[in-house]
């Protein structure tokens, strides 16, 4: 059988899925043989085997593992660390609050000694919220905060 | 599967992601924030996640994918070009005869459609079966064959044109 009587019925698509080992072994055989009489799929089954190829070597991304790691962990760290300050945060103000509601309804206790105790919570207090405010204003302008030790 | 079996498995298919989210998005940086978005969901929803139903690597290249497309949905410019389709970022060993085939591997693939683009990728680079490629994809199993086939003829022919400069 020469080219010209089997241009019309070349295998087409079926080329791909023979290189794929996609076709079920009747389509195989046929495209096989086919092959061995049509230079013209011979050649584009050949050109499609190169590009293949071509794609499989290429460089299509050169981002590592690692790399992909450590945005994983970077995600879950800072969704652990969020939640943990939620909680962390809601839990002082609620011993605040109680605290508070307390040493206000401590019959106990005179005005001036609730005066003594809510200056020295008070002032905690005032220094720990200047602390943190002094620790998140540095965080945002330390060049260095990235850098491993 | 645990989520350190997971973690670790989804950290080796980044690099396949990334190449895809390229293929879709049209840069690198782009791609990059798109398998970030998307490695943070797979995470997430790691419970809805069926190993009897398909391959961690199907699933997740879905999520990679339809991320993809909400971000082109909101920013994809009209007849906007695409910059860099393979990843620019050559390592010292790098033979020049290389970097000039992924040149024109790059110019190549720029000139095909989108979804050309995208079923080359997951059938030659990251080596899915006609199968996962429909899944994720979504498309009739029947289909991908001819689809894959006009792709890398088009593919073909617009990389010889390059190379023949």
């Amino acid at each position: 059988m020469n080219d010209r009587t089997m241009n019309e019925d070349h295998v087409g698509e079926m080329l791909s899925g023979y290189i794929d080992g996609e076709l079920t072994q009747q389509d195989r055989q046929r495209v096989r043989l086919h092959c061995e009489v049509c230079q013209h799929c011979r050649r584009q089954l050949e050109d499609l085997r190169t590009m293949r190829d071509r794609i499989g070597a290429a460089r299509l991304s050169t981002i590592d593992e690692n790399a992909w790691r450590e945005t994983m962990n970077d995600t879950t760290v800072r969704a652990t660390r969020g939640i943990g300050w939620l909680l962390f945060i809601g839990g002082i103000l609620l011993a605040a609050g109680f605290a508070v509601y307390e040493i206000i309804t401590d019959s106990s206790l005179s005005a001036f000694e609730k005066t003594i105790i809510g200056g020295i919570y008070g002032g905690l207090l005032l220094l720990f919220v200047s602390v943190l405010r002094q620790r998140l204003i540095e965080r945002k302008t330390d060049k260095y905060k990235d850098v491993e030790i | 599967m645990n989520i350190n079996d997971m973690r670790r498995e989804l950290a080796h298919l980044g690099n396949g992601a990334h190449a895809l989210a390229i293929q879709i998005l049209g840069n690198s940086d782009d791609a990059a924030d798109a398998v970030q978005d998307a490695l943070a969901q797979a995470l997430g929803r790691r419970n809805q996640y069926r190993p009897e139903r398909g391959p961690l690597k199907a699933w997740f290249l879905g999520i990679v994918r339809h991320r993809c497309i909400d971000l082109l949905r909101g920013r994809r410019p009209a007849g906007g070009s695409i910059d860099a389709l393979t990843d620019a970022a050559p390592g010292p060993e790098e033979l020049l005869e290389l970097a000039d085939r992924d040149r024109n591997l790059q110019h190549a693939l720029d000139s095909l459609a989108d979804e050309q683009r995208q079923i080359i990728v997951l059938r030659d680079y990251l080596d899915f079966s006609y199968a996962e490629i429909a899944d994720i994809l979504r498309v009739p199993p029947g289909t991908v064959m001819s689809r894959l086939h006009r792709a890398r003829v088009a593919l073909g022919k617009a990389y010889r044109k390059y190379d023949e400069r």
